[in-house]
């Protein structure tokens, strides 16, 4: 009886070592236990993702800048125009399954650290999810594709409400992304919303308030709107370099506004955050002026008439246009 | 645009984004700095008879002008193009002359 005791408890112990495991064992820093993916684990499934950053609360005070950036493609991040969504599919079959050395042969094998190279910026919190939790994107992606090709309307609908259920929302930034030098200022922590001041926050979930050092900075931007391939993946990717060009064209020659200069405070679009589709943008991005004439152009003895076109422009905007 | 170098070695173009990791040039257009564009459009001639001779003129002397500016993130400008600046003009030349 007693032995049978003592094997029910080192079963209870071992249950509870697996269950205490962190989701990021090994990491160097200091402070990493306290952010929301080491204090919830691994998710499991993209719902149990979805909740982990799950922001609709943000709502219930700051419905505005909510609304807003419901309005930005920032909020459909995987989904976007819909042509992210074919894009990720393009490069499991092309890139992924073409790679000899990536291991993936065929959808059903890729992992968290496949999709990591589109995720990085189109869903950085993928990070914070188990292997599962890609194939349930892979398999989303792809029946939503099948169910467009078949005109079965009510799936596509579905499936692109869940592929549209993770994005970059308020907690991406305003917690998640909101340190970039975490061994300088620290790990973001759980349960601390990250903007401008200090003190307390009146959310159950989220109850303190920090000034984040980046949230008004390029960087906070740059994170995604990189500098070029990002070189410390085992295969090396990066579809947006304007945070590159930012500070190689634009802050090293010509000016010091940063991104949230443009793209929310002169625009007035504040969380709507956009580019090259919205006329707040575009308006101000480039200075055009044209001009053209006639005259009877001679060439030798043979006169052929002609129109002359002359345009100049002038880029307004912190970064090349446009930008891949 | 920025043209991809595929794979970040040699001379062929990157197609999506897991072949971008070099750049071979940019097109696009740089910040804080004029750029200039030219065209010339030859007026469309005609062979005519004048005096028993065949001489070309012009088969029109206005010719409409039209330039835009458009972004296009994908695809051809029939598919998905966002015109940002627009540019109209009827350019005329004389008829008659030396």
């Amino acid at each position: 009886m007693n032995r049978l005791k003592v094997q029910g408890s080192l079963a209870a112990v071992l249950l509870l070592g697996v269950l205490a495991l962190p989701a990021f064992a090994g990491k160097a820093g200091i402070g990493w236990q306290d952010t929301i993916a080491a204090k919830s684990g691994k998710a499991k499934t993209l719902a149990e993702l979805a909740r982990m950053y799950d922001s609709s609360s943000c709502a219930e005070c700051h419905e505005e800048q909510h609304k807003q950036s419901q309005e930005s493609i920032h909020a459909r991040s995987i989904f976007g125009t819909a042509r992210t969504a074919m894009t990720i599919m393009t490069t499991i079959e092309n890139g992924l399954m073409e790679e000899p050395y990536s291991g993936v042969k065929s959808p059903k094998d890729v992992k968290v650290e496949h999709l990591m190279g589109c995720a990085k910026c189109h869903l950085p919190q993928l990070a914070d999810a188990e292997d599962s939790v890609a194939q349930e994107l892979v398999a989303t992606l792809y029946g939503w594709k099948e169910a467009r090709v078949k005109k079965d309307k009510e799936t596509a609908k579905k499936l692109e409400a869940k592929l549209k259920s993770v994005g970059i929302n308020c907690l991406v930034c305003h917690n998640r992304n909101a340190i970039t030098h975490k061994w300088q200022d620290g790990y973001p922590k759980a349960g601390v919303v990250y903007g401008s001041k200090n003190g307390d926050h009146p959310s159950d979930k989220f109850p303190k308030m920090a000034a984040s050092p980046i949230m008004d900075q390029a960087i906070q931007c740059g994170q995604c709107h990189g500098l070029g391939p990002n070189l410390e993946l085992d295969e090396p990717t990066q579809c947006c370099t304007s945070y590159g060009s930012y500070l190689w064209a634009y802050k090293a020659e010509v000016g010091q506004e940063n991104c949230q200069d443009c793209h929310m405070k002169n625009s007035k679009l504040g969380h709507n955050i956009q580019g090259y589709r919205d006329p707040a943008m575009t308006d101000k991005a480039v200075e055009f002026k044209a001009e053209a004439f006639g005259y009877h152009w001679r060439d030798g003895a043979q006169i052929r008439p002609k129109a002359v076109v002359k345009v100049e422009m002038v880029n307004r905007a912190g970064h090349s246009i446009p930008d891949g | 645009m920025p043209v991809p170098q595929q794979l970040a070695k040699g001379d062929r173009m990157g197609r999506g984004p897991y072949e971008k990791s070099g750049l071979i040039e940019d097109t696009g257009l740089p910040p804080g700095k004029l750029v200039k564009e030219r065209f010339d459009i030859m007026y469309p001639l005609e062979e005519v008879e004048v005096n028993g001779k065949t001489v070309e003129k012009p088969s029109a002397y206005d010719l409409d002008i039209e330039v835009k500016l458009t972004y296009l993130p994908f695809g051809t400008p029939n598919s998905d193009p966002f015109v940002w600046k627009e540019f109209v003009k009827t350019v005329s030349i004389s008829k008659s002359g030396k």
